[in-house]
């Protein structure tokens, strides 16, 4: 197993555990964070995409199992990897994403600007997914918009902590 | 072949994401009683139409069996009241408000069964009512549009209703194990209960769905499993649900209130 490898995993069961142990138990405002999604945003570009989709599909279904929403969190969690390639292009510029070895370059390399852009399109695009098909209907349409600004809100302000402590050495 | 082949190396990642999506979107919809409902009922919607259409030529052919119930049932009636009785005597407050409705589709194939029946919310019907026959209950209603609803049969796995046993008015919940659409079992009854074969089992008052006293059927077996303090009490059902035509709606009309009593912070 190679250090890539190791990392994506060690990375997997960490934000796995703490979404499941911690932040399925906080409520801010009556939405809990959904930490997990950092594991997509910080994934490495040039990992094999079919092994991905595999690692995002797991991820679902743990936390599904954990939160007995069966397949609701797998199904967006899906969605929000294939969207996330745009999410890149639109918000770094076009770059090339083979070339790009570490995630940890792209968030060292570019501005507060940039990374909050991407941060707020990868959760608001997440969370629309995940409410809308929890509630399943378009009469709830006001209480989808309602909960998906406020998880974003929150999620992206505690995931953004989380990413500078994790890339603390590279960020400087 | 080795083109095939080729394909599918070209083509690995956008088919990995392709079966994940379809399987997470199976479990969706399978695992979510909430989802699976809506499906159902989307496909219901549409075929509701043809089934009423249905059910109106073939009711005809059913009148004769109709009849004999309703003569069964109002001899049952006739008996159990008589008009010099006050029934006065006590004062009691009204709970229950009934309604007659029709049944369009009903199943007793799968695991989890759903009923369809003629009216919905313009008919006062509203999610959460209880469905009975005179034999006994069918079902809960779980959806409703403007002239259909549907009904989480007894016969579905999901389904738990609260049940006692006459004689002893020991309570316990009924389910379906899914392999007999005759036989329901009744669990949790307390193994100092005194139950013999043929009892009867009927609706106990804990739910504010049904009424009290509807009965459902009689034990037909029991055991006591080793190491357990409860039966396992097998009741078969007074009513065949597979042949039920014409069935009463059962409106709580204090559910609201009972609701917002037990859940204040909904």
């Amino acid at each position: 197993m190679n250090n890539t490898n190791l990392l994506v995993f060690l990375r997997f069961l960490l934000i796995v555990t703490s979404q499941i142990l911690i932040f399925n138990n906080v409520l801010f405002f009556g939405v809990s964070p959904n930490i997990y999604l950092i594991f997509l945003i910080i994934f490495p570009l040039n990992y094999n995409k079919s092994l991905m989709y595999l690692y995002m599909f797991f991820t679902g279904l743990i936390l599904d199992l954990f939160s007995n929403s069966y397949g609701i969190i797998t199904f967006s969690l899906l969605i929000s990897s294939l969207l996330r390639i745009y999410f890149l292009k639109f918000s770094f510029g076009h770059f090339d994403a083979s070339k790009v070895r570490k995630t940890a370059d792209y968030i060292k390399e570019t501005s507060l600007y940039q990374k909050l852009t991407f941060l707020f399109l990868m959760y608001l695009t997440h969370q629309f997914f995940l409410f809308s098909i929890e509630a399943f209907s378009i009469e709830k349409f006001n209480w989808i918009i309602k909960k998906t600004l406020l998880s974003t809100i929150i999620s992206i302000i505690l995931s953004y902590i989380f990413i500078l402590i994790f890339f603390k050495k590279n960020a400087r | 072949m080795r083109k095939i082949i080729d394909f599918l190396i070209k083509k690995i990642h956008s088919l990995t994401f392709t079966f994940l999506i379809l399987s997470s979107a199976v479990l969706i919809i399978d695992k979510n009683y909430y989802h699976n409902s809506k499906f159902n009922f989307f496909s219901n919607s549409l075929i509701n139409i043809i089934l009423e259409k249905k059910r109106l030529f073939t009711e005809y052919f059913e009148l004769k069996s109709i009849n004999e119930r309703l003569i069964d049932e109002n001899n049952f009636l006739r008996n159990n009241y008589s008009p010099n009785i006050d029934l006065d005597s006590i004062k009691t407050i009204n709970n229950y408000s009934f309604n007659t409705a029709k049944i369009i589709s009903n199943s007793i194939k799968f695991s989890k069964n759903f009923i369809t029946i003629n009216k919905g919310f313009n008919d006062n019907i509203e999610i959460d009512d209880g469905i009975i026959t005179n034999n006994g209950v069918i079902g809960i209603v779980n959806n409703t549009s403007p002239k259909f609803a549907t009904i989480i049969s007894i016969l579905n796995t999901d389904l738990i209703i609260n049940a006692r046993i006459n004689r002893t008015k020991h309570f316990g919940s009924l389910r379906w194990d899914a392999n007999n659409p005759r036989i329901l079992t009744l669990y949790d009854v307390p193994k100092n209960a005194k139950i013999k074969i043929n009892d009867t089992i009927e609706t106990g008052g804990m739910s504010s769905i049904f009424p009290e006293n509807i009965p459902i059927g009689k034990i037909d077996s029991f055991t006591l499993p080793v190491g357990s303090n409860y039966y396992e009490i097998s009741v078969k059902l007074f009513e065949d649900i597979g042949s039920i035509q014409n069935v009463y709606v059962v409106k709580n009309n204090y559910k609201n209130e009972i609701k917002n009593l037990e859940n204040p912070n909904e």
